[in-house]
C-alpha cells in the first residue's frame, strides 16, 4: 500500500513537471497577442484583429480588455453581436490552465473522499461535502473545455467579400460571400480550401489564403 | 349529226380535256428550291428568303408560316434566258425574315422532297464570337444565276447528264490523324434532278469526315451548255490507318429518267424545258446514287524518330503566346495562366498539361477553349487556362511553355515555345506571426477601427500553447494517472474491507457454536451426565484446534494432541477423562465438572482472541 502511493505521488510530480515544462515554450503571449490584434484594428484590418482577439480569447477567456475590444472590432465592422452562453460564462472564471488544474484537483478531492468511505465510516457530512466540491470543479473544468474545444475548429475570414464556393477549386462557382471578420467552423480540408460552415449553416469552400483558423495548424 | 352525237362528241371532249388537266397535275413538279442567307443572325437582324422556281413559275408558292418568324416579300423576279437555243425560265420571290425572338427555327421545305431551312438567331451577347455576325444587317444580293459556262476539272456527269459528284482533296499524301479540308461538290442539271434525298458521303470506311452542314453552299452554274445547280459541302477528313487508298464520295439523288428514245426526246432535250418533258410524260423518277472519281491518296505513319515527350498528336502549324493575370498577388491568391494555340491543324488533338509540379507554386489541371476561324473547324485558336497559387512571396517567374506539334509540310516534329512570366507576390494576412510593423504607418491612420479600442498591454515572456492545457494529450496523462490511481487504492480499500467483513463473519459462527458447546457442558454438569460434560468438551476443543491447525475434526487424535501439545496439556488430559468417561463410567465431583469448565472456556475464549 505504501508503495502504490510512493507510486501515485511520483507519477503525479513527474506528470506535472512533463506538462508544465513542455506547455511553457510553445511561443504565443496574451499580451503579445492582444496588442497585436490592436495594431492589426487600427491598421483597418478587422480580419485579422478579430482572429487575434479570437486566439487571445484561447488564452485569456475572461479578460475585459479583450472581450470589449472584440465586441468593438465586430460591431466597427458591421458584424452581429455574439451572446455568450452559460458554458462561455464558466469558461470565463479562469484561464484553461488553471481550469486544468482545478480539474486535476477535484478529481483527487472526489478519489479521496471514495477511498476514506471504504475504509472508515467516520466523518460521512465531510466525506460528502469534499465528493460535492471535487464534482463541481470537474464539472466547471467540463464546461470550459466544451466551451474553447469548439473554437480549436473555428476560423476568421480575414479577407473582404470572401466568395464561398461550391467546389474546392479556384473556378468553382461562388455560392455566396462571406465579409471580413466572420467566425465559421471548418469541418474539412482539401487542396488549399477550407469547407466552412456558417452560423446560419450554410456551407461551401474557402481558400484558405482568405480564411485563417483560430488555433494554427 | 344529231342531238345526241354532238353531246357525246362533247363529252368526249370534256374527257379529253379532263385527261389533259389531270396529266398536268400529276407531272413532276418543276425544281424549285429555297435558300436563306444567312443562316446565323442576331437578334435584330434580318435574313434573306429566296424561293427560286427554275419551271414555269406557274404554280403558287404558299408563304411559310413559323411561330417567331415574321416573313415580307421584297421583290419578285422573273427570267427566261435562251442559251444554246435552249429556254430556261425561272422566277424568284425574296423575302425578308425577321425574327421576334433568338432561337433556331426551322422553316418548312417548299416542296415535299427538299430539305427544311434553319435559321439561328442569338442573343446579341452571344455574337461576340462570330465577328462577322456582329455587323448590322445589310442587302445580300441574290445569288449569280447561271454563271459560267466551262465542265469543271474533276466533274464526270452520269450517263444522261444529269447529275455529278466531285470531291475535292488539296493533297495527295496524308498522315494518320491529320485533318485534311476537303470540299465535295454535287452538281443536278435543272430540270432532270428531282431531289437530293440524304448527305454525301466517303465511299471507304478508313477515313471520317466531319458532319456536314444541311445547308450546304448553293450556286447556279452553266456546265457543257447546261444549267446546274451546285451545292457545295466544306468539311476536313481524318484518316485512321496507314495504306493507300482510292477516295471517292457519293451522293442519293432522284433523277428523272427518259421514257421514250433518245431520238424521240430528242427535241425536247434541244428544248431542254422541263415543262414539255412533263406535259408529254416522257420521264419517271428514279432513285441513282451518284459517285465523284477515285482519287488515290497515300496516308502515312507519324515518324517515331524525334518525337518529342509532350507530343499529343497535334498535325498542323501551330504558334503558341501566353500570359498571366494577374501580375501581382498576394501568397495564396489564384492566379490564371493562359496559354493560346493558333494556327491551322487537327485542334482536337492540341493539348497540354501546361506546368506540372512547379516549386513553390500550386499548379491545377487547366481547362481548355476552342474558337475556329472557318466553318470547317480547321484553323482557330484554342485556350488552355491553368490556375496557379504561389506559395512563397517575392517575384516569381513562370517557366516558359511549350507545345509540340508535327508539321506536314517540313515533315518533322516542332517545339512552339513561349516566354517566362514575372510575378510579383506579397505576403498572405493568413501568416498570424506576420509582424504588425508591416501594416506601415500609414495603415495606422484614422479609421473606424482604431477610436475605442482599449489600450494595449505590457507584453510579458509568459509563452503558452493556445490549445487550453486540459485538451493537450500531454496533460490528459495526469488526471489519467490520477483516475488510474485513485481507482487502485479504492479496489485495495474494499479488497481489505471485505476480508475483515469475512473474519468477523468467522469469528461470531465460532463463537456461537463455542457458547452452545459450553451452554451443553453446563447442563451435562448440573445433571451430573459426565460422558455428555466431556462428550461436548471434547467436540468443541476438536473444532477448535481442526481450524487452528488446518486439518479435519477426526484428525484431531490424541496422538496428534501429543505431538503438538505435549502429554501433560489439559486438552490431552481431557480427551482421555473423554474416553474413560464414556467406556468406564468415570464419576466428577461439582468441583472438577467447574475446573475442566473453566479449562474448557479458556481455551475457547483464547482462540477468539487469536
Amino acid at each position: 500500500m505504501n508503495l502504490l502511493r510512493a507510486a501515485l505521488v511520483f507519477c503525479l510530480l513527474l506528470g506535472s513537471a512533463r506538462v508544465h515544462s513542455e506547455s511553457e515554450p510553445a511561443g504565443y503571449s496574451a499580451a503579445g497577442l492582444y496588442n497585436l490584434a490592436n495594431s492589426y484594428a487600427r491598421a483597418g484590418k478587422p480580419g485579422m484583429a478579430i482572429l487575434n482577439y479570437e486566439r487571445v480569447s484561447l488564452l485569456a477567456p475572461g479578460a475585459p480588455d479583450i472581450q470589449a475590444n472584440l465586441r468593438f472590432v465586430r460591431a466597427a465592422a458591421n458584424l452581429p453581436a455574439e451572446m455568450p452562453d452559460t458554458l462561455d460564462r464558466v469558461a470565463k472564471i479562469a484561464s484553461p490552465f488553471w481550469m486544468s488544474w482545478l480539474g486535476v484537483l477535484g478529481l483527487v478531492i472526489v478519489g479521496a473522499s471514495v477511498i476514506l468511505a471504504q475504509l472508515s465510516s467516520r466523518h460521512r457530512l465531510a466525506r460528502a461535502a469534499a465528493a460535492v466540491s471535487g464534482v463541481t470543479m470537474i464539472g466547471l473544468t467540463f464546461c470550459s473545455a466544451l466551451a474553447l474545444g469548439s473554437r480549436l475548429h473555428q476560423g476568421v475570414v480575414i479577407a473582404a467579400a470572401t466568395p464561398v464556393r461550391v467546389s474546392p477549386v479556384p473556378m468553382g462557382d461562388p455560392l455566396f460571400s462571406l465579409p471580413e471578420g466572420e467566425k465559421v467552423k471548418i469541418t474539412a480540408e482539401h487542396e488549399g480550401f477550407d469547407l466552412i460552415e456558417t452560423r446560419a449553416g450554410r456551407a461551401g469552400w474557402i481558400a484558405n489564403s482568405n480564411l485563417a483558423p483560430i488555433v494554427p495548424r | 349529226m344529231s342531238g345526241n352525237h354532238i353531246r357525246g362528241i362533247r363529252g368526249a371532249a370534256l374527257a379529253l380535256a379532263g385527261v389533259f388537266m389531270a396529266v398536268l397535275a400529276f407531272a413532276d413538279d418543276p425544281l424549285v428550291y429555297a435558300t436563306i442567307q444567312p443562316a446565323q443572325i442576331l437578334l435584330g437582324e434580318s435574313a434573306q428568303f429566296t424561293i427560286t422556281n427554275l419551271g414555269d413559275g406557274t404554280n403558287p408558292i404558299t408563304m411559310p408560316v413559323v411561330a417567331g418568324l415574321k416573313f415580307e416579300i421584297i421583290g419578285r423576279t422573273r427570267e427566261v434566258q435562251l442559251i444554246n437555243g435552249t429556254t430556261l425560265p425561272s422566277s424568284s420571290i425574296v423575302m425578308r425574315v425577321t425574327p421576334q425572338m433568338a432561337g433556331i427555327f426551322t422553316i418548312p421545305a417548299v416542296t415535299p422532297r427538299a430539305q427544311p431551312l434553319v435559321l439561328q438567331v442569338n442573343a446579341s451577347a452571344s455574337g461576340t464570337s462570330r465577328p462577322s455576325l456582329s455587323r448590322p444587317a445589310a442587302p445580300i444580293p441574290p445569288p449569280p444565276i447561271l454563271s459560267g459556262a466551262s465542265i469543271p476539272k474533276g466533274v464526270r456527269l452520269t450517263d444522261d447528264g444529269s447529275a455529278y459528284v466531285r470531291l475535292s482533296v488539296p493533297k495527295r499524301e496524308v498522315y494518320v490523324g491529320e485533318s485534311v479540308p476537303v470540299e465535295i461538290e454535287v452538281g443536278m442539271r435543272s430540270g432532270f434532278v428531282s431531289s437530293l434525298n440524304g448527305l454525301p458521303k466517303l465511299t471507304d470506311d478508313n477515313f471520317a469526315l466531319n458532319n456536314l452542314s444541311h445547308q450546304p453552299e448553293r450556286t447556279e452554274k452553266l456546265i457543257n451548255g447546261e444549267p446546274f445547280v451546285l451545292l457545295t459541302w466544306r468539311s476536313t477528313l481524318a484518316v485512321v490507318k496507314p495504306g493507300a487508298f482510292s477516295l471517292s464520295a457519293e451522293a442519293p439523288l432522284t433523277v428523272k429518267i427518259r421514257t421514250r428514245p433518245k431520238q424521240e426526246s430528242s427535241l425536247d432535250d434541244r428544248f431542254g424545258d422541263p415543262f414539255w418533258q412533263n406535259l408529254f410524260g416522257a420521264t419517271v423518277p428514279k432513285d441513282i446514287d451518284v459517285k465523284s472519281p477515285a482519287q488515290e491518296l497515300t496516308v502515312r505513319e507519324l515518324p517515331a524518330q524525334g518525337r518529342p515527350a509532350d507530343f499529343h498528336g497535334a498535325i498542323g502549324t501551330f504558334s503558341i503566346a501566353s500570359d498571366v493575370s494577374p501580375t501581382k498577388a498576394d501568397v495564396g491568391d489564384p492566379l490564371t495562366l493562359r496559354m493560346r494555340v493558333t494556327g491551322s491543324g487537327n485542334f482536337d488533338r492540341v493539348d497540354s498539361t501546361m506546368l506540372d509540379h512547379l516549386d513553390q507554386w500550386k499548379t491545377y489541371p487547366p481547362k481548355s477553349s476552342f474558337n475556329t476561324s472557318d466553318p470547317i473547324a480547321l484553323g482557330g485558336m484554342k485556350t488552355f487556362e491553368q490556375p496557379v497559387i504561389a506559395s512563397k512571396p517575392g517575384v516569381q517567374e513562370l517557366p516558359g511553355l511549350a507545345f509540340s506539334y508535327f508539321d506536314p509540310n517540313t515533315r518533322h516534329y516542332e517545339t512552339a515555345r513561349s516566354a517566362p512570366l514575372s510575378v510579383s507576390i506579397s505576403p498572405s494576412l493568413a501568416d498570424s506571426r506576420a509582424a504588425p510593423h508591416a501594416l506601415g504607418t500609414a495603415a495606422l491612420a484614422d479609421n473606424k477601427f482604431a477610436a475605442g479600442l482599449r489600450p494595449d498591454h505590457v507584453e510579458t515572456p509568459a509563452m503558452s500553447s493556445l490549445i487550453p492545457l486540459y485538451l493537450q494529450p500531454k496533460f490528459l496523462a495526469v488526471p489519467s494517472i490520477v483516475v488510474l490511481a485513485f481507482a487502485a487504492g479504492w479496489a485495495s480499500a474494499r479488497r481489505r474491507r471485505g476480508v475483515g467483513e469475512r473474519e468477523s463473519a468467522s469469528d461470531r459462527i465460532a463463537s456461537r457454536a463455542a457458547k452452545r458447546s459450553l451452554a451443553q457442558m453446563q447442563a451435562a454438569a448440573r445433571v451430573g451426565d459426565v460422558a455428555l460434560f466431556f462428550d461436548s468438551a471434547r467436540t468443541a476443543l476438536r473444532s477448535m484446534l481442526a481450524a487452528r491447525w488446518q486439518l479435519a475434526p477426526e484428525e484431531i487424535t490424541a496422538a496428534e494432541l501429543e505431538d503438538r501439545l505435549g502429554a501433560e496439556s489439559d486438552i490431552r488430559e481431557l480427551f482421555a477423562l473423554a474416553d474413560e468417561a464414556k467406556y468406564s463410567g468415570h464419576k466428577l465431583n461439582a468441583t472438577d465438572f467447574a475446573r475442566w469448565l473453566r479449562i474448557v472456556r479458556r481455551q475457547l475464549m483464547s482462540d477468539k482472541a487469536v
